[in-house]
């Protein structure tokens, strides 16, 4: 058993490589001479993995935990899965490394204070009450997993209560789904062994939030897998699933913080960086050429919004990349600085597209120090680590060659005063019929939230009136066509079609008429731009290297793997 | 339905109704004492005490978030659970179960259908038992069991789940349109009958289940006028035959001079058995709770109602007087008021069926009219839209409920109608138009024109 899971352990680790170390020639490829020398700053320990280390690994794992701490400050939580996964090694062998005294977290929360408060909240403060939407992870067995606000310690009774009313309903053969009160929604949802909770005083509709729970539900498994999490309860109805999880509570904070101010999420849809279209052609084709075996997703990601994704064919004839799975991914890597500290390499599951099985994710940043462009590489081959970064050296040569960074620099989001339409404040866009509907992410657009819309509050309001629309007009019970409402500060109007999906947002006095020829304006627009503001032709590119050999079969070899070596830790 | 399967159909239906006082069994094994209402009464003693600490789990859970606003509802897979707290520590809660559909081969996912029960879960129980405090100091715990025991087997039989909408939520009183000498009329009518028996507190006056007048505050005619149409006054329809009910009939049947009856008190005063009690009330004094025998009359389709404190014996001589003096003059009031409502109908009835249809209330004086209802009665509401807009309706009014702003909302249904909310002060005007084919800007002409029909004088948002 120990063999296995070390010998997983080995495999699974990030690659935290510093470049000159990984691949000497990629010093030419380097844009920019400061940045190599900031990452080049502190040389680490390549973690290269050799069959023969087998018995020594257990301490390098140890030893490695500690380096991300103390030598690169940076790299706190990224290295999650390789942290709690080391973590539960140790613990499980009684070697007495303990949640939250690992120093590893202890690096990381000093450069989060905001981050440490919201822990360490007073939770029978009032302040603690008004937050406006509190999120609870427990385990079936009442085990406190994650509180938004206020530390599970302290949490621990009033999420016990959460258990004891979800299985106490569950005792009559029913299932406890929201409670209201005149200022709260309180919505509780079961996956498997857990429990998610929101308590919301927000306008949102119980559907929203339950969606929302789903996103956290989702992150988690990004990192641990559907399987292994009801594997571990299986074996231990009340384990503390904070030990794998720890340090990854920034990954969750940060991805409510995103639900809450992002109306991707909202939309089920991903947003891209407006760009003219042959910029994105040229992006996509040097993509499409830098590939390697078992390469599935290629991802440019600037300012946490797309570039450009080129995928396999044979991987997406078998499943559809969901924008719930590019989300979690754009908030994995804008929620952690420690990507920007060189490679990694890490597993990741993309839960939509399968529960069970990791992808392994080559992430790094092209712009250093600014890291504001990113480049996600997915292959399904664990080992395909220096052939992936292999093709990021490809990718920033061909980028260089092209001078793609300065363009892509210059992009930037619009505003709503391009479209030429007074009395139109703000808007947001779903098309349907993007060219190729079957297999492409759905996506949107949306300019910048301008005045009236610019200060914190006044965002969160337009986005709630937003929710409101979306929550009436796709109502479960009896879904609508169109919403008009006139209020006091704005009117807005929601219009679904069989081609798109529109919300928009009038100053208060707008007539109806004038915001029906507004629209009409408007979507001429978008037709006008659709090429800048969408991918249109998602680009794709084959990399299976045996045709028959389908790439659901390779899935369920990776679960094997996992299954052989994750699960035998408990 | 293409298998040739049957679907089934789960309509919603109260599943239980409780009224239990957390503090009345505080310690274990004595859980039993906070109940103090449980209907069904069959359930096993167990599973009362189960549900009841259900409740109070959940009502104590909420605090947590906010000490003040506990829960209001609960929501599960099967059922709805809806808490009331109408004084300090006493709860009624109603359970009712989810409408669903089974579909065979289908999973059976519940449609969410909202309901809007807990508004009409009012007070209605105060028009009759006074608080659940003031019960407690006249009987104790004992009597206030008996008396709820009483109260709400009668009430939950005029519970009509099915075919609650809107209106209910509005809680609104129907007034009848009248032109002004005939309000003279019935006022006149009114202050006479007050000034010879000078017992009578207040009166108020209702034609075909509208209201016309009423001496009460409006808190308490809006409860009362809830009992009449939808308790007391279907309860005695069926000896009115509609033909005889008729003014164009005159032929007096029998030996009576008039049409007047008591709806209230004993069938027949000249039966020497009869016991002079009448159904008490609570209408809200200037300290606390004023405490009234209800008179109801009734001669034809007008009714009036006479409140006297419930500190007078009210005796046979009292009656026979009111039976002579009302009587004669409320026969020939009805009558007047039939004659006129047929004129009026004459003159509006010349306009062919209009394309749209409309529900308005007004929260200041609690004026409600509707053309969606064909009649509003206890059992049945027969209503001439499809259900799903009537929810539409309601929807909007939750929008409208959140903010104090005028506003104006205006939604095209899958099914292609649109339906208009209109919120201007404190008035509410709901339109469904079936123009299919209308667009935004044509429905809202409609709209406007429909205000200057109907609404000349109320000012709405354009």
């Amino acid at each position: 058993m120990c063999y296995q899971c070390c010998d997983w352990f080995k495999q699974h680790r990030p690659h935290l490589v510093e470049k000159r170390d990984s691949n000497g020639l990629n010093m030419e490829g380097a844009v920019d001479s400061d940045t190599s020398s900031i990452t080049t700053e502190e040389p680490q320990t390549e973690a290269k993995p050799s069959s023969d280390q087998v018995t020594n690994t257990e301490t390098d794992s140890i030893s490695n935990t500690e380096d991300a701490a103390t030598d690169n400050s940076q790299s706190d939580s990224g290295e999650f899965v390789v942290t709690m996964l080391a973590k539960a090694k140790l613990e499980e062998q009684g070697l007495g490394v303990k949640g939250r005294s690992s120093p590893l977290l202890e690096a990381g929360t000093q450069d989060m204070p905001a981050y440490m408060s919201h822990r360490e909240e007073d939770v029978t403060a009032e302040s603690w009450r008004q937050h406006r939407k509190h999120v609870f992870v427990l385990s079936e067995a009442g085990k406190p997993i994650y509180s938004r606000y206020g530390s599970e310690e302290a949490l621990s009774s009033t999420m016990g209560v959460m258990m004891a009313l979800v299985s106490f309903v569950q005792t009559s053969d029913n299932i406890i789904r929201s409670v209201y009160s005149d200022e709260h929604t309180v919505v509780f949802l079961q996956k498997g062994p857990l429990v998610l909770v929101c308590v919301s005083c927000t306008r949102q509709s119980e559907q929203q939030l339950r969606g929302e729970l789903m996103y956290v539900y989702y992150q988690i498994i990004s990192m641990l897998t559907q399987a292994s999490i009801s594997r571990i309860f299986e074996h231990k109805k009340n384990y503390d699933l904070r030990r794998l999880l720890a340090g990854s509570e920034k990954i969750l904070d940060g991805l409510l913080n995103l639900v809450d101010s992002d109306p991707s999420f909202l939309l089920g849809a991903v947003h891209c960086l407006p760009l003219a279209a042959s910029l994105r052609d040229s992006l996509s084709q040097i993509l499409q050429k830098a590939i390697t075996s078992n390469l599935v997703f290629s991802i440019l990601i600037a300012k946490n919004q797309l570039l450009t994704i080129v995928q396999e064919k044979t991987v997406i004839e078998d499943a559809r990349l969901e924008p719930a799975d590019v989300h979690l991914l754009l908030n994995l890597i804008g929620a952690s600085s420690a990507f920007q500290a060189g490679e990694i390499w890490t597993p990741i599951c993309l839960p939509l597209f399968n529960p069970d099985c990791y992808f392994y994710a080559y992430i790094s940043y092209l712009d250093p120090p600014e890291c504001t462009v990113c480049l996600l590489l997915l292959s399904t081959d664990k080992e395909a680590f220096y052939a992936v970064a292999e093709c990021k050296r490809k990718i920033e040569e061909a980028m260089t060659a092209q001078n793609s960074l300065s363009l892509i620099d210059k992009a930037q989001s619009y505003s709503v005063s391009q479209v030429g339409v007074s009395d139109l404040r703000h808007f947001m866009y779903k098309p349907f019929d993007v060219p190729d509907n079957y297999r492409q992410l759905s996506q949107f657009t949306s300019p910048e939230m301008e005045a009236p819309y610019s200060s914190e509050e006044e965002k969160t309001r337009l986005l709630d009136l937003y929710r409101y629309m979306h929550s009436r007009i796709h109502s479960t019970s009896r879904p609508l066509k169109l919403i008009y409402h006139v209020a006091e500060k704005e009117t807005m109007l929601a219009w679904v079609t069989s081609k798109f999906e529109l919300y928009t947002c009038f100053s208060p006095l707008v007539t109806k008429a004038c915001a029906i020829t507004a629209i009409t304006k408007l979507l001429r627009w978008i037709k006008k731009e659709e090429d800048r503001l969408f991918i249109r032709y998602p680009p794709k590119y084959s990399t299976t290297p045996n045709p028959s050999k389908s790439s659901r079969s390779s899935k369920s070899d990776q679960q094997d793997s996992t299954d052989n070596g994750f699960l035998s830790l408990l | 339905m293409a298998s040739g399967m049957q679907e089934k159909q789960y309509t919603p239906s109260l599943l239980s109704f409780f009224v239990y006082n957390p503090t009345f069994g505080p310690r274990e094994g004595e859980e039993e004492k906070k109940i103090l209402f449980y209907h069904p009464s069959d359930v096993e003693k167990n599973e009362k005490i189960r549900n009841v600490g259900l409740c109070e789990a959940i009502v104590q859970f909420t605090r947590t978030f906010c000490p003040t606003k506990p829960a209001k509802s609960l929501h599960t897979q099967k059922n709805r659970q809806f808490f009331f707290e109408p004084e300090e520590n006493f709860w009624i809660v109603m359970v009712v179960r989810n409408p669903m559909v089974e579909k065979p081969n289908k999973d059976g996912k519940p449609p969410t259908i909202e309901y809007q029960e807990e508004e009409i879960l009012t007070m209605l129980q105060y028009l009759f038992n006074g608080t659940f405090g003031r019960a407690m100091e006249v009987g104790g715990v004992e009597q206030l069991i008996q008396k709820l025991e009483k109260f709400f087997y009668r009430y939950l039989q005029t519970l009509h789940l099915q075919s609650c909408d809107l209106l209910d939520v509005f809680g609104g009183i129907s007034f009848f349109p009248l032109d002004k000498m005939t309000y003279l009329k019935i006022q006149s009518f009114v202050n006479r009958v007050e000034e010879s028996l000078s017992l009578i507190k207040y009166t108020a006056f209702l034609y075909n289940d509208q209201l016309i007048w009423s001496g009460l505050e409006q808190d308490d005619m809006r409860i009362l006028y809830k009992y009449l149409t939808t308790s007391l006054f279907p309860r005695h329809s069926e000896p009115e035959l509609a033909g005889r009910d008729s003014p164009l009939r005159p032929e007096v049947t029998g030996n009576l001079l008039h049409y007047g009856r008591f709806l209230t008190g004993p069938t027949n005063f000249k039966d020497p058995e009869a016991k002079f009690r009448f159904p008490r009330i609570f209408v809200s004094a200037d300290d606390g709770y004023e405490e009234l025998h209800l008179i109801v009359y009734k001669a034809m389709s007008a009714a009036a109602c006479f409140m006297i404190s419930a500190s007078v014996e009210l005796t046979r001589e009292f009656c026979e007087q009111l039976d002579s003096l009302v009587g004669p003059q409320l026969t020939l009031l009805a009558s007047d008021i039939c004659e006129q409502f047929t004129i009026n109908r004459r003159i509006s009835g010349t306009e062919k069926e209009p394309q749209f249809k409309f529900i308005y209330f007004n929260h200041m004086n609690l004026a409600e009219k509707s053309t969606i209802h064909m009649r509003k009665t206890a059992s049945v509401c027969l209503t001439s839209v499809h259900p799903d807009l009537m929810k539409i309706l309601g929807d909007i009014n939750c929008d409208f409920a959140r903010v104090d702003e005028d506003e104006e909302i205006i939604v095209k249904a899958m099914t292609d109608y649109w339906v208009v909310g209109k919120k201007s002060d404190q008035r509410e005007l709901y339109v469904i138009l079936n123009q299919k084919n209308a667009n935004l800007i044509e429905v809202n002409e409609e709209v406007k024109r429909l205000c200057a029909t109907q609404f000349n004088n109320i000012f709405f948002l354009d």
